[in-house]
C-alpha cells in the first residue's frame, strides 16, 4: 500500500503542471487574440493577398455601395439592403442562403446582395472554383442565372466544407440553368473574374468580415449593423426592423 | 449559462459592439434582439460544437459548485486545489477556443490562425479545430474528478 501512494501523488502532482501549461497557453493567445494586438488581417488569396492594417472591428462604412453590378435578389430600391459576404463551400453559408431566402420573400422592403468570400485556406481552390461559376453564369445568363446557380450550388452540395463533387455539380447546374457548356468553360478558364472576387474579398475584410458568412444590414440614412455567421431569421428580422 | 453567455458573446461581438453604441433602436429592441442570439446555437454552431458548449456550461458550472463545497468543508485550500481550479479554467478557455463555425473560420482558434498566417493548418486537423472543444470537456471531466476525490479524502491532520 505504501508503494503505491507515491505513484499517486506523483500522478497529481504531474497533472496540475501540466494542465496550468495548457491553461497558461490558452490564455496567453487569447490574451494576444483579444489585447488589440490583432490590427492586422491576411487572408491569402491566389490572386491578390490582403493585408491590411485596420481597426480590428473593421469599419462597417467601407462597405462598397450597392449598384446595378451586383448580385441582387429583390428591388434595387429597397430600402433595406443585406450585403452577404459568402463561400459556396462553408456549411453555415449555405444555411443561412435558406434562412435569406425566406427573409426576402417574406420582405419585399429588403434587397439581398450577393458578395464574394471564398476562404482560401479553408477551403483550397472549391470555393474559389465556384465564385467563378458563379460570375460566369451571371455573365452568361444574367441577374436570374446567378440566382439559380447560386441556390442550386448550396442546396444540391449536400455538406460543403470543400467535399462537393464539383465535376458533376457545375455542369448540370449549367446545364439546368440552359447556358452554353462552351462559353462557360471559356469564361470560367479566363481568370477575368479574378480580381473582381478578390475586390469583394478585399472589402469584406475591411468592413470586418473574419469569416463567413459575413453580412452588413443597411437601412436608410445610412444605418447599419453587422451580422456574424447563420443567425436566426428571427435575429435577422429584427435586425432589419433596427435599421428601418 | 455564464459559459454559454460567453460563447454567443465572442461569436456576436461586433454585432453586439455596433448594435449598443447605435443611437438608432430602442433599449427594449436591442435587449430583445441580443437575447434572440442565444437561439444560434442551433444556426450558428455545428452538432457537435453545440453539444460541446452546453456539456462545457454544464460541467464548469459543477466545477465551480464542488470548489465552494470543498472550500467550505476545508477551512485552508491546498495548493493543490489550485493547481485543479487552474485545470477547470483551462478546461473553459479550451472550451471556448473550440467553438463557433470551424468551416467558416469565425470561431477563435481559427482567427487566431488566421492572425499568426497559419490557417492552413485547420486543415490538417480532421475536426478542423474543434478538437479543442473535445480538450475542454475532456479537463474538465478530470477537474470534476480530481474534486470529488479530494472531497472523499478523509479530513486528517497530514504527517
Amino acid at each position: 500500500m505504501e508503494t503505491q501512494q507515491p505513484n499517486k501523488n506523483i500522478l497529481t502532482t504531474l497533472a496540475v503542471p501540466i494542465s496550468i501549461v495548457i491553461a497558461g497557453a490558452l490564455i496567453a493567445l487569447a490574451v494576444v487574440f483579444s489585447g488589440g494586438t490583432s490590427d492586422q488581417v491576411v487572408v491569402n488569396q491566389p490572386q491578390v493577398p490582403v493585408a491590411q492594417k485596420q481597426e480590428p472591428e473593421g469599419n462597417l462604412e467601407a462597405v462598397r455601395p450597392v449598384d446595378a453590378n451586383d448580385h441582387i435578389k429583390g428591388d434595387i430600391d429597397a430600402p433595406v439592403k443585406i450585403v452577404e459576404y459568402s463561400d459556396f463551400e462553408c456549411p453555415f453559408c449555405k444555411r443561412i442562403h435558406d434562412t435569406l431566402n425566406t427573409v426576402v420573400e417574406n420582405n419585399p422592403n429588403v434587397a439581398w446582395v450577393y458578395r464574394q468570400f471564398p476562404l482560401e485556406q479553408l477551403h483550397p481552390v472549391k470555393a474559389q472554383r465556384a465564385a467563378v461559376a458563379s460570375e460566369c453564369a451571371a455573365e452568361l445568363g444574367g441577374n436570374d442565372a446567378f440566382w439559380q446557380f447560386t441556390d442550386g450550388y448550396f442546396a444540391d452540395s449536400t455538406t460543403g466544407n470543400n467535399r462537393t463533387d464539383q465535376d458533376t455539380l457545375i455542369p448540370a447546374l449549367i446545364a439546368k440553368i440552359g447556358i452554353d457548356q462552351e462559353a462557360f468553360n471559356e469564361c470560367a478558364n479566363s481568370g477575368r473574374y479574378d480580381d473582381h472576387i478578390a475586390a469583394d474579398v478585399e472589402n469584406a475584410v475591411e468592413t470586418g468580415g473574419r469569416g463567413t458568412p459575413w453580412s452588413i444590414v443597411i437601412g436608410p440614412d445610412g444605418k447599419t449593423l453587422p451580422l456574424n455567421g447563420a443567425q436566426p431569421q428571427a435575429a435577422i428580422e429584427q435586425i432589419i426592423e433596427l435599421v428601418q | 449559462m455564464g459559459i454559454l453567455t460567453i460563447v454567443i458573446g465572442i461569436q456576436n461581438w461586433q454585432l453586439l459592439s455596433s448594435l449598443w453604441s447605435a443611437e438608432f433602436g430602442t433599449s427594449w429592441q436591442k435587449l430583445v434582439l441580443t437575447l434572440t442570439l442565444y437561439v444560434s446555437i442551433g444556426t450558428n454552431f455545428t452538432l457537435l460544437a453545440g453539444f460541446t458548449t452546453v456539456i462545457t456550461s454544464v460541467l464548469f458550472g459543477t466545477s465551480v459548485a464542488l470548489l465552494i463545497y470543498y472550500t467550505k468543508t476545508v477551512q485552508n485550500m491546498p495548493t493543490r486545489m489550485t493547481g485543479i481550479g487552474i485545470s477547470g479554467f483551462g478546461g473553459m478557455i479550451s472550451g471556448l477556443f473550440g467553438i463557433g463555425c470551424a468551416a467558416c473560420g469565425t470561431f477563435l482558434f481559427s482567427q487566431m490562425l488566421f492572425l499568426f498566417g497559419a490557417g492552413w493548418l485547420l486543415t490538417w486537423l480532421p475536426l478542423k479545430g474543434e478538437e479543442f472543444g473535445l480538450l475542454g470537456v475532456i479537463l474538465l471531466i478530470y477537474t470534476n474528478y480530481l474534486l470529488v476525490k479530494k472531497i472523499r479524502e478523509p479530513l486528517i491532520c497530514p504527517t
